[in-house]
């Protein structure tokens, strides 16, 4: 038999296809759905992690400035480049206008460690946030600071620079 | 939602001419139905349906004024996108949960600051996919490329597998089914394993969302996407070699 079926596309454009088509279409969507079954049943988004998506939201920083994330050694450096070994060293620079913060990454999944440099230098109160925990760490007149132990998750760095109190939170990133 | 939604993505767009292919031949029928709001996150026939751009839009526009309901509806569109890159890159669990975390934590952070919130999926998709680089970079954690990378067999938090697939009735019936299609995914192209592990995310992505997630181009997606599953069709021995 032979037919043709006209299927609706986006916002009411039409297009005609060969019944062969229709049938390629067809058992490909059928395929693509029974994976998409598979996958929902075996892996499913965890349920925490949607409970934890729906709860960033409240941790947002409404009245700060956002230092992006412009260097990352991990992805920006040579390969060969890369300090290789169990005390990998990895440095991130987050850019706000003309405020920089970089940061150094090192130590176990466990328990990292982190050192802060603000470009330009000068005194700051500085959160490091991970999750709900929150750690202070202030940096000196030298725009120096650190933190740790620090678990491997996502973590995100807020600072207050003194005495003009300039609120600036970076990007998060994993580490 | 307005009933034109359910037209958006290209997997749904037959299910009028062929009713029965998907779970929701009830789809067309959530016209109407609020879905937004739903907190905590509720697992129905709803979640299958994807977010049209300018529903997109309308929620991160609405979130980015604070409005945390419409974030949920955010949340609700597109975790599961996010959480299929995350896996289409092979992260253990504890990876792919960082990486879905920093995704959604640096959306938050962007969400008034995005210039065209009609592409927020594809926005979320390309942070998850560089997150997941970097991840899959710096981890010593990442699990090497094998069948069942792609989709977890140990969730500590949720039942397992094998129980799910007990406690289903439709999964008894299609049981060995189940069994062939899932080896035949694992004999995939570690390419076709990564298009497919996206494109089956749960609602399903649009083409643009895909290619962000995986950068390539968005159109080379549908043609790979149908070499793909005729490759899964051949391994699962449902069509002759001829075909």
């Amino acid at each position: 038999m032979t037919r043709s079926l006209w299927i609706s596309g986006p916002r009411g454009s039409r297009a005609i296809c060969l019944e062969a088509d229709v049938q390629d279409e067809r058992d490909d969507t059928e395929l693509e759905e029974g994976l998409r079954r598979l996958a929902a049943r075996l892996d499913p988004v965890p349920t925490r992690l949607l409970h934890a998506a729906a709860e960033s939201f409240t941790w947002r920083t409404i009245d700060a400035d956002l230092a992006e994330l412009v260097f990352d050694s991990l992805v920006d450096q040579d390969e060969a480049a890369l300090v290789r070994g169990p005390e990998q060293v990895r440095l991130l620079s987050f850019e706000t206008g003309d405020l920089a913060i970089e940061v150094e990454i090192t130590g176990t999944e466990s328990a990292r460690s982190l050192i802060g440099q603000l470009v330009p230098p000068g005194r700051a109160a500085v959160e490091i946030r991970q999750g709900d925990d929150v750690v202070a760490a202030d940096a000196d007149e030298l725009g120096r600071f650190s933190a740790g132990p620090l678990r491997a998750g996502p973590v995100s760095l807020r600072c207050s620079t003194r005495p003009e109190r300039r609120r600036v939170v970076t990007d998060w990133v994993t580490i | 939602m307005r009933s034109q939604f359910v037209w958006s993505s290209p997997s749904l767009r037959l299910t009028a001419a062929f009713p029965g292919v998907l779970r929701g031949g009830e789809l067309t029928g959530v016209a109407g139905t609020h879905r937004h709001g739903v907190y905590p996150y509720s697992r129905d026939q709803r979640e299958d349906v994807p977010v049209h751009p300018e529903e997109a839009a309308r929620l991160a526009r609405a979130a980015a004024a604070g409005d945390s309901v419409a974030w949920n509806g955010l949340v609700e569109g597109f975790s599961g996108l996010v959480w299929s890159v995350a896996r289409a890159y092979r992260l253990s669990s504890a990876d792919a949960a960082d990486v879905f975390q920093t995704a959604w934590l640096r959306l938050a952070e962007h969400i008034g600051r995005i210039e065209k919130p009609e592409h927020i999926g594809a926005w979320l998709a390309t942070t998850a996919r560089r997150e997941a680089l970097r991840v899959a970079r710096g981890s010593s954690r990442v699990i090497p490329t094998d069948d069942t990378a792609l989709f977890d067999l140990g969730h500590a938090d949720e039942a397992s597998p094998e129980q799910a697939v007990l406690d289903s009735e439709q999964a008894a019936i299609d049981h060995e089914r189940t069994k062939r299609l899932w080896r035949a995914f694992g004999q995939l192209s570690a390419r076709c394993q990564e298009l497919l592990r996206v494109l089956i995310a749960t609602p399903p992505p649009n083409y643009a969302e895909v290619a962000a997630a995986l950068d390539m181009p968005v159109g080379s997606v549908g043609p790979t996407r149908a070499r793909c599953l005729q490759k899964l069709r051949r391994l699962t021995g449902e069509v002759s070699e001829t075909v």
